[in-house]
């Protein structure tokens, strides 16, 4: 029996709602309170109709069979390789994106009222519309390629909307940390593509799978290592926990969609998703036991010293999460997705109710055991969120914004004197002549000296790089220029140990040592 | 001990002193708001309150930076609305006399040069401003687009862009100034390439005399700026904000979240279920404890930690003036030092003041001082500063070893100074934030700082540093702006002089912006006040019920809080001969009250009254099994919620079995509250009502008469009678109901239902501490219905006729519910009477939910009184509604005096009305009592919705949709920041900044006499919080008294008032603020008909 089909269109409409609320944003006609009600029957239409339509899917799913994998068109072809749009309804997709989708929807309807005369009212839905098609697109992909693409999606999402409060300096770089650390779970999904395409595995779902069969499969465990490093990362788990304590600057309604329900989950979906591949990576359910393990352990600690109310509710979520990872590294996937919708939908309502918490449930909580109650030291590893995010800090953020200022140093000292352009701009005495300066080199080349055409504008290139040599060495070796450059060498030396003389550069070296070795 | 008492006496003691004097003197300073449970309205600047209103926001933007008025382009937007005239703007600047408005400046009073600098926002612009305005706007083709016509003609007669082409030449030239210079960067082209003066170039001869010269002037102003900052630090400067300048780093982002996790965990009041062990020592010792068994803060980098806790002494205030002498201060500066460092957190600041001063409050055993957290705020400021310092400069953070530093190395603060006061242009501002990132050692790093100080002076020509010069943007631009409007063209203005246009100038300067901010509030005020009190004269002699000629229907004594001012009105349009009167919320009765389900006692009174009696609420006896199965049904609910929201994210298993079950639950709820909120709301309360049962219950009132006064310290379980009659006595005389009693008199408490609203308690009943006043009523009506207590009462000749029954009941302000007590105990014939009462009761909370719903945007506009109340039911169920109502917004004036001033005129919700009869009170103690009640508490609303209102970021908390409760103290802002104090964004969005307006029905002699009689009351009023005004209870004629100047009697210049048929003909149709009306009385409109 042919399945009609408009189903595609599920992930796609919400992306269509972002991009519609989008436009109007930047052609004007979408501002302020008049706008509000147009931009909410959007969002609420795109996300209600994907909702209904799943649904209807699940229902269709319940007395016929799940449709399993839809192509659609092809996307990219290159000899045997190629990608398709394609969707795969299965149990778990379906699952998943039934619950993204409600998710949303309700989170797009507390929404209107609740931001009701915000200046940032339209680029929020706009946001949890893109999300909203990001979650079911992950939930949905048929193909690896395609859950990458949700995957990123959401990612900006989650980062426009931590940051949603734009204004604030702390709400800004929180995004920033939790954007960044997601990009380690990217590198996993980069890495799996990459691998999977390159041994010609295919990156369907269904193929993937299938590959898992067969016998010395090499790649597969490699993959599915990818894929678990993104997952691990999506879900904060340890070692990439310290973001997700960060990401709760942005309005409460998008901290409850975000955080507590969809993207949190999203990693532990992917695990659920590539099943059938972990159960040939032994070893791999085994870290996701350990970890899952320690951070629900953790999460639980630090929950419960917790005075504010949503980070005591987003470590509860990690430990749960860290269960779930437990559960599926002892194999147990189909009891991990009824938590995982469980929990979830819980969690849910909880963060939406977070304001109501001084006035709710009011009575004595259960206090912890007397051991534990009067433990220092763990009360101390608890408060300090077991110093995850110094050790961060310490790890990745300093040497990373460390290299990155000795990149450009060796930009402007190196490779910028090479090229001959910045020399003038060390010296340059003022305004008049940046001026000059910026017109000339502004890439326009439209200057009296500058040439027109790739030939013009070669030779102006050329006529630079040698009067640059002529001036330093011709010009200056007079009188004293030549002392003056050794002095100059000298300084730089002396810099640049004191640069190799840092931890980074000793981490980097032996790291460079370890890859010719290997 | 034997050692620490041995220090004690080799201190000096007066070093101890001064840092206990110092932190007292914080609690001016900080935010003085409540845990937001017991959210109470106060002043926001009440630490200010001995300062008159200028004074005292002038003095809190010196300490916090905070401009306490709304920006003028506010005020200007509500000129162009007409909310404020051209009429008004002349009054209030005519009435300053420090203004000399009369004066006159060549052929014009001084009084107008400052309305037209207020009205069209004349002032100084920068030189780029200039270059836009005269570039992209064509201020020098064309006049600018707010010149009103009169003025406009002089200059179309001379051909527009021509005659102001020539104004601005002269302007120019009364300055001494020439086209030429108007962009002031084209002549800064000093230097040119390469001329560095650390370069062994051969120069031309004078040349580096002239080098030397530069640098001799740069490094004495280096100097001399370095030590006019350290001069700062301790006046308006911390060790942070001198770093900051410096380095542009802000130590307090990395100390924040960290002092944050502990300080919060400290002061938590449950949200953690794991609280942080040794509490009871104080903050300081239990974190210093603590930090020295931290393994983690290797990982922050920050250097010598431990040392740096173990050398710290023991006590927290030793420790503060520890860390203050290791920095180097002079201990002049100490006291300052400590205030700015508390007015870095504002809103934590203030929380440990508060706790502080209430040991023991909600049960946590923490010990709370100011000094501990301001030892643990300095010795983190030292870490912090210690890791930024080492980083950059290898040097300890103390202003002796960075002044040496810099003494050395001038270039290099001068370049940094200038780099982060952000004046440097691009390519300077790039180059110095490229050496901020060399390594402290390198070596030729002092030399990159000098030729960058060169550079930088010789860009700016150290201008930027220097005192004002005259200018064409900051002197001739306004001029030109002025004449202008003044209408005056090239020639008038030349004929002048610049003798006389200096002078005009100096005018413009002479008043600031809070000059300005003041003038134009003062103004927007008396456009106000001008309606008000041309309302109540032509109301004068209208009002029913000025004497109880005949009986009324019914009494129906309300809160005087201004939302009831609405439901009054329509109630008294729908029943004529029915009185309403007014008066604070607790109703003279104030009492710790216990009700059936509560665990603990709470106050029932405002929060400057600390109650001495009990009141506890039973079950009535012989309802055994109904209270056994609402007991059973409390404890199922309070385990549900537990479990749902509170016991969840304790454990690690508990969430396994309780999610799977939650999850149909969840999504039922969830979708419904989204889509259906009300039904669903009537779903689950029906539910509710099956297996709940409802207790009929009494009050313990009556205590057993004894001669022992009760006291706070001593408190009754209970009232005596004489005491009961003694409340009921005091009260009915205070609103002036002592005769003339209807067959039934309601009192209504009031409160407020949402849901998602951390917020509640601002909603509620201010006159009860934020909380339902219905308690209050309810007693006061057992109390005047005891046959006892009315044969007392008639010993004091209030004669309370036996067909005449009280009955205490409470108005939800959100959603118009009406809730009654004891109407079961009513006596037959009075049921008749609250029936017919009832009827009238529902149309008028209709009325009074019709008329709330045309300022809400959300609410159905132009649709019928049954749509807006469902409306109303809706919000305060609907879990995403920010707005559940709009609490105090709008609130402007309060009347002391009987209902007939104010009835039959429409206030639009803006009125506090406090029943007083002034026939009853020759010598005016009843009215001295009122104004001593409710002064404070109608100035502590109005003034905390103004604050709020001027600089909601700053003054009020933001918006909610961020909030984060923390500690069940407050909210943050996301998860680290400062707790956020004042009133949320949806609180005040429609709110008019302006302070109360106290018009009291009484003479002004006696006014007078009160007010030099009672210090509160002059505090208020003589500093200007509120404003006071009389209206004679014979002639109606109206007061206002000016501070420093007296009464001055007010005559009416306004058209007069439309009268209209009732309240919804002159709100249909709009949605802003309205001006009064007249509404026409039964009588009248019979007449107009006839």
């Amino acid at each position: 029996m042919p399945w009609p089909d408009g189903w595609f269109l599920i992930p796609i409409l919400p992306l269509l709602a972002a991009l519609w609320i989008g436009i109007g944003m930047v052609t004007g006609g979408r501002v302020g309170e008049a706008g509000e009600r147009g931009t909410a029957r959007i969002a609420l239409f795109a996300t209600g109709s994907a909702f209904i339509g799943l649904v209807m899917l699940d229902l269709l799913a319940w007395f016929k069979g799940a449709p399993g994998l839809k192509s659609y068109h092809p996307w990219l072809t290159s000899g045997e390789f190629s990608i398709t749009w394609n969707l795969l309804f299965d149990r778990p997709a379906l699952v998943m994106a039934t619950l993204s989708a409600a998710s949303c929807l309700v989170t797009l309807r507390f929404s209107v009222d609740y931001l009701h005369r915000e200046a940032g009212f339209h680029r929020f839905f706009a946001i949890l519309s893109l999300f909203s098609g990001g979650m079911l697109l992950i939930a949905l992909a048929g193909n690896l390629v395609l859950t990458f693409v949700g995957w990123e999606v959401a990612g900006l999402a989650s980062y426009l909307l931590i940051s949603y409060m734009r204004d604030r300096a702390i709400a800004a770089e929180n995004a920033t940390r939790a954007f960044v650390t997601n990009r380690f779970g990217d590198a996993g999904l980069l890495l799996a593509i990459a691998l999977a395409s390159m041994w010609g595995v295919g990156l369907d779902w269904p193929a993937l799978f299938a590959a898992s069969h067969q016998r010395h499969a090499p790649p597969v465990p490699i993959v599915a290592f990818g894929l678990v490093i993104a997952a691990l990362a999506k879900s904060a788990q340890l070692p990439f926990s310290a973001w997700i304590a960060r990401a709760l600057e942005g309005p409460t309604p998008s901290s409850a969609v975000f955080y507590g329900t969809l993207m949190a989950h999203a990693g532990l979906y992917l695990i659920l998703r590539i099943e059938p591949l972990l159960w040939h990576a032994p070893v791999l359910m085994l870290l996701m036991l350990l970890l899952g393990l320690l951070t629900a352990a953790l999460a639980v600690a630090i929950g419960r010293v917790q005075s504010d109310v949503k980070s005591a509710l987003i470590y509860s979520t990690l430990a749960q999460l860290g269960l779930m990872f437990a559960e599926c590294g002892a194999g147990f996937f189909d009891l991990a997705l009824w938590h995982l919708v469980a929990h979830a939908s819980w969690r849910l309502y909880q963060f939406l109710f977070s304001p109501s918490y001084l006035h709710l449930g009011e009575g004595v909580l259960q206090p912890v055991s007397k051991w534990l109650a009067q433990s220092h030291d763990l009360h101390n590893l608890a408060l300090n969120r077991a110093w995850l995010d110094a050790l961060t800090d310490a790890l990745i953020t300093r040497p990373t914004l460390a290299l990155a200022r000795d990149a450009r140093m060796f930009d402007e000292l190196v490779v910028n004197r090479i090229a001959g352009r910045p020399l003038r701009e060390t010296l340059l005495a003022s305004r008049a002549e940046w001026n000059d300066f910026s017109a000339v080199t502004d890439g326009s080349g439209i200057g009296v000296t500058g040439g027109r055409g790739m030939l013009g504008r070669l030779l102006e290139r050329t006529a630079r790089i040698f009067s640059w040599v002529e001036e330093q060495f011709v010009l200056k070796s007079s009188g004293d220029g030549l002392v003056k450059t050794l002095s100059f060498l000298g300084n730089y030396l002396t810099r640049a140990e004191i640069s190799l003389g840092q931890p980074r550069y000793l981490i980097l070296m032996i790291v460079l040592t370890f890859l010719i070795i290997l | 001990m034997a050692h620490a008492s041995i220090q004690t006496t080799t201190r000096p003691p007066s070093r101890r002193d001064r840092i206990h004097a110092a932190i007292h003197h914080l609690e001016h300073l900080v935010p003085g708001q409540a845990s937001i449970r017991d959210f109470v309205h106060h002043n926001t600047l009440h630490g200010f309150q001995h300062l008159t209103f200028p004074e005292a926001l002038s003095q809190a933007r010196h300490y916090t930076g905070i401009f306490g008025y709304l920006p003028a382009e506010r005020f200007r937007a509500l000129f162009a609305e007409g909310r404020i005239s051209r009429e008004d703007l002349q009054a209030v600047i005519e009435a300053d006399p420090s203004l000399n408005a009369a004066q006159p400046i060549g052929p014009i009073p001084q009084g107008e040069i400052i309305r037209l600098k207020l009205q069209h926002g004349i002032q100084p612009i920068s030189s780029r401003q200039l270059a836009w305005e005269i570039e992209e706007r064509e201020a020098l083709n064309q006049l600018q687009p707010g010149v009103e016509q009169e003025s406009r003609d002089p200059f179309t007669a001379a051909g527009e862009p021509f005659a102001v082409r020539g104004l601005w030449r002269v302007c120019l030239e009364l300055f001494g100034l020439s086209h030429r210079e108007w962009y002031r960067e084209e002549r800064l082209d000093l230097a040119s390439e390469e001329e560095t003066p650390f370069e062994n170039k051969t120069k031309r001869p004078g040349e580096a005399e002239a080098q030397r010269e530069i640098i001799a002037a740069l490094r004495a102003e280096s100097g001399r700026r370095w030590e006019a900052l350290v001069l700062r630090v301790g006046r308006d400067l911390t060790l942070r904000g001198l770093l900051q300048r410096v380095t542009g780093e802000d130590i307090l982002n990395a100390i924040r979240p960290y002092l944050l996790r502990y300080l919060s965990g400290f002061l938590d009041l449950g949200v953690a279920s794991w609280p942080m062990p040794g509490r009871e020592a104080g903050f300081y010792r239990a974190w210093r404890m603590r930090a020295l068994l931290e393994v983690g803060q290797g990982l922050e980098e920050l250097p010598d930690w431990r040392e740096q806790l173990e050398e710290l002494p023991e006590e927290a205030e030793e420790t503060i003036g520890f860390c203050l002498q290791r920095l180097e201060l002079p201990e002049a500066r100490w006291e300052g030092y400590l205030e700015r460092l508390a007015l870095e957190l504002p809103g934590w600041s203030g929380m440990v003041m508060w706790r502080s001063q209430r040991p023991g409050y909600g049960g946590s055993p923490a010990l709370v001082t100011m000094a501990d957290y301001l030892a643990v705020r300095l010795v983190l400021e030292r870490l912090f500063a210690l890791r930024l310092c080492r980083a950059i400069w290898l040097l300890a953070p103390t202003l002796g070893m960075l002044g040496w530093h810099f003494q050395r190395y001038r270039g290099e603060f001068f370049a940094r100074e200038a780099l982060f006061s952000g004046v440097l242009p691009e390519f300077l501002a790039s180059r110095a934030s490229r050496l901020t990132h060399r390594p402290a050692n390198d070596p030729d790093l002092g030399a990159e700082w000098r030729k960058l100080a060169y550079l930088i002076w010789t860009e700016t020509g150290g201008a930027h540093f220097s005192g004002r010069p005259v200018t064409a943007a900051t002197h001739a631009w306004p001029l030109f702006l002025l004449a202008q409007h003044l209408g005056w063209t090239a020639d008038r203005l030349q004929a002048l002089g610049a003798e006389q246009a200096q002078a005009l100038l100096a005018v413009l300067e002479s008043i600031d912006a809070e000059r300005e901010g003041f003038l134009w509030l003062t103004a927007y005020e008396r456009h106000y006040r001008e309606r008000i009190f041309s309302a109540l004269s032509a109301n004068h002699g209208r009002g029913r019920w000025a004497r109880r000629d005949t009986r009324p229907e019914a009494q129906v004594i309300f809160c005087m809080d201004d939302r009831e001012e609405g439901i009054r009105r329509h109630l008294e349009e729908i029943a004529p001969m029915v009185e309403t009167l007014g008066a604070a919320g607790f109703f003279g009765v104030p009492v710790n009250w216990r009700g059936v389900d509560d665990t603990a006692l709470t106050p029932l009174c405002p929060v400057v009254v600390t109650p001495a009696h009990t009141v506890t609420e039973r079950m009535r006896a012989g309802h055994e099994a109904v209270f056994a199965r609402h007991q059973r049904w409390l404890a199922l609910k309070g385990w549900w919620q537990r479990l749902t929201m509170r016991s969840s994210h304790k454990g690690l298993l508990v969430p396994l079995w309780i999610a799977p079950l939650m999850t149909p639950i969840v999504w039922v709820s969830l979708l419904m509250r989204s889509w259906l909120p009300e039904p669903w709301s009537r779903l689950t309360s029906g539910i509710a009502a099956r297996l709940d049962a409802d207790v009929p219950t009494e009050v313990t009132l009556t205590a057993a008469d004894s001669i022992d006064p009760a006291t706070p310290e001593n408190p009754r379980n209970g009232f005596t009678l004489d005491e009961q009659a003694g409340r009921v006595a005091g009260f009915l005389r205070t609103i002036g109901l002592t005769s003339g009693f209807a067959p039934i008199v309601v009192i209504f408490g009031h409160g407020s239902s949402s849901q998602n609203n951390p917020h509640l308690a601002a909603y509620d009943c201010g006159a009860c501490s934020g909380r339902h006043g219905g308690p209050n009523a309810r007693l006061f009506a057992a109390m005047a219905n005891h046959p006892e207590v009315r044969m007392r009462l008639a010993g004091m000749e209030i004669v309370i006729p036996d067909d005449c029954s009280f009955i205490g009941a409470e108005h939800n302000t959100g959603n118009e519910e009406l809730i009654w007590y004891d109407r079961d105990r009513l006596p037959v014939p009075a049921r008749a009477a609250l029936n017919r009462l009832v009827v009238s009761l529902d149309a008028a909370r209709l009325g009074s939910a019709h008329e709330r719903a045309r300022r809400l945007a959300s609410a159905p506009h132009g649709g019928s009184r049954h749509q807006a109340l469902a409306h109303m039911r809706r919000r305060g169920v609907d879990f995403s509604q920010a707005r559940p109502e709009l609490g105090h917004a709008t609130n402007a004036v309060a009347l002391i005096g009987r209902r007939s001033v104010t009835r039959g005129v429409f206030f639009d919700r803006r009125m506090y009305l406090i029943s007083y009869d002034p026939t009853c009170d020759p010598d005016g103690r009843i009215v001295e009592s009122i104004l001593l009640a409710a002064g404070p508490v109608g100035a502590g609303i109005s003034l905390e919705y103004y604050f709020s209102t001027v600089d909601n970021e700053r003054f009020g908390c933001g918006t909610k949709v961020v909030h984060n409760i923390t500690g069940l103290l407050g909210v943050m802002e996301g998860c680290s920041s400062d707790l956020r104090t004042g009133l949320p964004r949806q609180m005040i969005e429609i709110h008019e900044a302006m302070r109360l307006l106290v018009i009291v029905e009484q003479r002004p002699e006696l006014l007078t006499a009160i007010y030099l009689r009672q210090e509160p009351i002059r505090e208020l009023v003589g500093n200007g919080w509120i404003e006071l005004a009389s209206i004679d209870p014979d002639s109606g004629a109206i007061h206002h008294f000016v501070p420093e100047v007296g009464w001055q009697a007010w005559r009416n210049t306004l058209p007069q008032l439309p009268c209209v048929a009732n309240s919804t003909e002159w709100y249909a149709g709009h949605t802003g603020p309205l001006p009064p009306a007249l509404i026409a009385l039964p009588e009248e409109s019979t007449h107009a008909v006839a």
